[in-house]
């Protein structure tokens, strides 16, 4: 067998590590203390902000006329401070590398104080072979775990960092500080244009009564212009200014249009890029619905849109986005179909879906919400925004209630359990009383009192024969009308709920009516538009064909109808 | 002592590494100088890669092979492993080194329009030459990060075998993440996050200098940290020198079961005699071997949908994908302040659209990486379960092939005299 020099031992050699170990140790310990010290110093160190150089260079940007003596003190104070800084900085270079050395020769040292007074290696009694032996179970139980644990971790990493960026979204929004400034338009210019689904706060009557009443699509006859929908979407026409908004998508791509309403020019259209939150994967909506079935709104000098995902954006009148997010997929049997509303510097959005509904009211400049209040049950219906004598009030419907919210905070000022199953139509309202109704559920007429801190409501009465499954209704103080999917154009009486007349229609309606001063524009599913008078007896004014089914909403604006029908978009004036 | 020891030593390369802080923290003159601004940031390494390198590091290597087979001599593994320190880590710099050049190939494998020169090329092939015919005598004395990590390991210590298979995955880890960075384009993880590099060029941010301290101190007592348990390129090295021709052998004639080298490997890389009395029925090992094949492509498919599943955090380690989530933040205002990037961004007269748009493509690339890595563990791990299940016969000492660095700790152990 070999003599192994490795297993020497030497006191000499010993003996000379230890000192040489414990020297530099106690060198090192001093450098690094002294190192420390500097460095402390250094940090406090701020050469170029140095209080009397400061004050020495205010004194002389105060003069009138250029000192060049105190200018050439500044100067030296200025070298002087420098060189303190960097002569501290050499010493902190020197001093580090000197500990280098130090701890260098130290751990050298230390190493032969172990090497020259070895132990040599114990023999156990067991042999470690049966120790590793025994260790596979072991790591086969540890490395199954450790790959239990690797798929796990990473599961439920992915699930916290979504669920973090989630809450992290949300919380670094209240801190945000909007630094566009949006002028929000006030309620009386927002009653001037045709700004949402139905016109100005969804109510479904139109501010101008100089709408006409004859043309002929096919002729041309008062038809100012006349366009192809790029893109297909069951959302209507809003109006604001000189420039018209709608938007188109499929399951892809998802656009906004904006025309020129004199010409009919397409002046911009903005594709969306998808937003950095919006969910991956497919998405299922019911063909009737479609993929942009929720009305756009236009703002002053912005407009926003939504789409089935749930993208959210605002666009300015360029069509540059402002901001944009994906509010969640919908959870939403038929297709996310609710139409947006806005009112003084807020958005609101009624995302009713199956699970963790909501009505947000978001900051128009930034997206922020400024509110959310929970929504419990699912509906496809449209907010409206009633100016009553209690003031403004956000009237939902849903799959159970009719809701109302205040628009500044969202809080519940009321709520009735008067509706039932799928509800799609929205609530009109009319001369202090709210008017909801759904098929297979029952019509109601709701009275509004009490003050605006305590809202007194009572269900005063209620319609169950004919009833609007999509389409919805509108008031005119007097009277409530409304289509219905099999083709009924019904009048109630507003004050009792009584039938006043029903005229069977050739065709169903999913378009809205809109009371055009003693006039109401209903389209229906065939491309008839329907003009009726309002009153307390049915009187046709006219009936006039589009050439293809009628979804959307008209915009009424001047003297103009702006009419979407399943393919083409048409200006109707009367010339 | 110990402790003290590395305390010093930690923090004198942090207080290094504070002068060149503070002088970044220093503004430039207020009046105009001829003073020309040093360069302040990480200093980059000499991209000057020539062919004597690549001979040097066929020199070393074959240097490195006579030590370990013909003159068995760890004090001249040591002095080897000091050129290279020197050499290789402080000289070059750490660039470019065989672990780095990993990413070069992988690049030049993956992305469109990525050369890579032959130094690179024989800079990755050689070690891997070396370690088919005698095993990792790279890793024992010419890789610059195993030597200084070598040179430090002062009083190790064993770890439990099975804790030392499972900290071992870390390293496959890394090599799955380190191609996911560089087949979707994330960049050069192994580099990124290379602790060493930043001692041999003394300069670099704190936490990367926090982790270096942190795996030198760990290092004092379980030697080697980053090599056994981190190192993308040892699984390379490793699976080369499985199949080795010639491998460093414990004793140089026939073992004389002494048990003295015993405890000798900190490392955990010398598999001992199969004690006969504790194989137990070999038809039940034989069972688990068969569930366990039958099993596999379960376990890579779960594997695969876990990863899949990691596919949107993991997209954050790509710049351009951050970039697009950090502008989408500014534009909402969900964030105040601006950062570098952002404002670069903004001046290019790129679009956030078009930079999303080039962001969603990229996590595209990342749902295929991500599954790609969660089955290519669980590949991993399955293959491991099966090796743990085989009880090979062995009589003598032997070490592992694919573990052993062949650093030749356990020499100075065994008593036998070659020819004897």
């Amino acid at each position: 067998m070999l003599e192994k020099k490795e297993f020497d031992k030497s006191d000499f050699i010993w003996r000379l590590s230890t000192t040489v170990t414990i020297v530099s140790g106690f060198f090192a310990l001093l450098v690094f203390t002294l190192l420390l010290v500097n460095y402390l110093q250094i940090q406090r160190l701020d050469p170029v902000n140095h209080e009397l150089l400061t004050q020495m260079r205010q004194d002389y940007a105060n003069l009138p006329e250029k000192d060049m003596a105190l200018a050439q003190r500044i100067r030296d104070l200025d070298l002087i401070t420098r060189k303190a800084f960097f002569t501290s900085q050499t010493f902190l270079r020197i001093g580090a590398w000197t500990l280098l050395v130090c701890v260098s020769i130290f751990l050298i040292a230390f190493k032969n104080m172990i090497r020259w007074r070895p132990q040599l290696p114990d023999i156990l009694d067991e042999p470690t072979a049966n120790k590793e032996f025994l260790a596979y179970a072991q790591s086969r139980n540890l490395i199954t775990w450790a790959g239990v644990g690797l798929l796990a971790g990473g599961m439920m990493t992915a699930e916290l960092l979504e669920a973090k960026n989630a809450a992290a979204g949300e919380s670094d929004a209240e801190e945000a500080v909007p630094e566009v400034v949006v002028v929000p338009p006030t309620w009386e210019e927002v009653q001037m244009e045709w700004p949402s689904f139905r016109g100005p706060g969804s109510n479904a009557i139109a501010h101008y009564t100089t709408a006409p009443a004859t043309w002929d699509v096919e002729a041309g006859t008062n038809v100012l212009w006349k366009v192809e929908s790029p893109m297909p979407g069951n959302n209507s026409p809003v109006v604001w200014g000189d420039r018209l908004y709608m938007a188109g998508a499929d399951a892809e791509k998802r656009e906004v249009y904006c025309y020129d309403v004199n010409s009919g020019e397409l002046l911009w259209t903005t594709t969306l890029a998808p937003l950095p939150n919006t969910p991956a994967g497919d998405l299922d909506v019911m063909e009737d619905t479609g993929f942009a079935a929720c009305t756009m709104v236009a703002h002053g000098s912005q407009v926003f849109a939504t789409f089935a995902n749930g993208d959210l954006v605002a666009l300015d009148q360029d069509g540059k986005q402002m901001w944009g997010f994906n509010l969640g997929l919908p959870e939403n049997h038929y297709g996310h179909s609710s139409s947006l509303i806005a009112y003084d510097n807020l958005l609101f959005v009624q995302y009713d879906q199956s699970e963790d509904g909501k009505l947000l009211g978001l900051d128009i400049a930034t997206g922020k919400e400024v509110w959310s209040t929970p929504r419990e049950k699912i509906s496809w219906a449209s907010p409206i925004l009633a100016h009553t004598t209690l003031g403004p009030q956000l009237i939902l419907s849903s799959e159970e209630n009719a809701d109302a919210y205040a628009p500044t905070t969202g809080a519940l000022l009321w709520s009735e359990q008067c509706l039932g199953g799928e509800v799609a139509p929205s609530p009109a309202y009319a001369n202090g009383m709210v008017f909801v109704a759904n098929e297979y559920a029952v019509a109601s007429g709701i009275t509004l009192g009490g003050t605006a801190e305590a809202v007194e409501t009572e269900v005063t009465w209620q319609f169950d024969e004919l009833l609007p499954e999509v389409s919805s209704p509108v008031g005119d103080g007097t009277h409530f009308y409304f289509g219905t999917a099999i083709g009924d154009f019904v009048c109630l009486d507003a004050a009792t709920g009584e039938e006043r007349w029903v005229e069977e229609m050739d065709e169903g309606f999913y378009s809205s009516p809109i009371l055009v001063g003693d006039r109401i524009y209903l389209g229906d599913m065939a491309g008839i538009m329907h003009i009726v008078k309002a009153g307390e007896s049915f009187e046709r004014l006219g009936a006039i064909d589009m050439g293809e089914p009628v979804y959307a909403t008209p915009a009424f604006m001047d003297g103009r109808i702006y009419i979407r029908t399943e393919s083409q978009l048409y200006c109707i004036e009367a010339s | 002592m110990k402790y003290l020891s590395l305390a010093i030593a930690t923090l004198s390369t942090l207080l290094l590494q504070s002068a060149v802080a503070i002088e970044l923290k220093f503004a430039p003159p207020d009046f105009e100088t001829d003073y020309g601004m040093p360069y302040l940031f990480t200093p980059q390494p000499d991209g000057r890669n020539t062919p004597w390198e690549a001979l040097i590091l066929f020199g070393a290597l074959s240097a490195t092979t006579w030590m370990v087979f013909k003159a068995r001599s760890r004090r001249g593994l040591f002095a080897i492993s000091v050129f290279s320190l020197l050499f290789f880590g402080f000289y070059r710099q750490g660039c470019i080194c065989p672990v780095g050049s990993t990413q070069n190939v992988m690049a030049a494998v993956f992305l469109p329009n990525v050369g890579i020169s032959w130094i690179i090329v024989a800079f990755f092939v050689l070690p891997l030459l070396f370690s088919l015919f005698f095993g990792r005598v790279f890793c024992a004395s010419v890789c610059p990060l195993g030597a200084m990590q070598e040179l430090v390991a002062i009083a190790p210590i064993r770890i439990s075998p099975a804790l030392e298979r499972v900290l071992g995955l870390g390293k496959y880890l890394y090599l799955g993440l380190a191609t996911l960075g560089v087949a979707t384009g994330s960049g050069f993880f192994i580099c990124r996050y290379d602790p060493f590099v930043r001692i041999y060029r003394m300069a670099d941010n704190y936490s990367m200098l926090i982790a270096a301290a942190l795996i030198l101190l760990i290092g004092v007592f379980i030697a080697r940290p980053y090599c056994r348990f981190l190192c993308p390129y040892g699984v390379l090295l490793g699976w080369m020198s499985r199949f080795s021709k010639h491998h460093l052998e414990i004793p140089p004639s026939p073992c004389v079961e002494c048990r003295l080298c015993e405890d000798s490997c900190p490392y955990n890389a010398i598999d001992m005699p199969t004690p006969q009395h504790l194989v137990g029925d070999p038809a039940e090992g034989k069972r688990r071997v068969r569930k366990l094949l039958f099993l596999s492509p379960l376990f890579i498919l779960l594997g695969a949908l876990g990863g899949y599943m990691m596919y949107e955090p993991l997209s954050h380690m790509n710049p351009t994908v951050s970039l697009s989530e950090r502008i989408a933040k500014e534009d909402r205002k969900l964030v105040q302040e601006s950062i570098l990037e952002s404002e670069t961004f903004r001046v290019e007269g790129k679009t956030a659209a078009e930079l999303h748009t080039e962001s969603l493509a990229i996590k595209e690339q990342f749902k295929i990486g991500s599954a790609l890595l969660g089955a290519f563990m669980a590949l991993i791990i399955s293959i491991k379960l099966v090796e743990l299940s085989v009880v090979k016969k062995r009589t003598i000492y032997e070490p592992h092939k694919e573990t052993c660095f062949s650093c030749g700790r356990c020499y100075p152990y065994c008593p036998v005299e070659e020819g004897a």
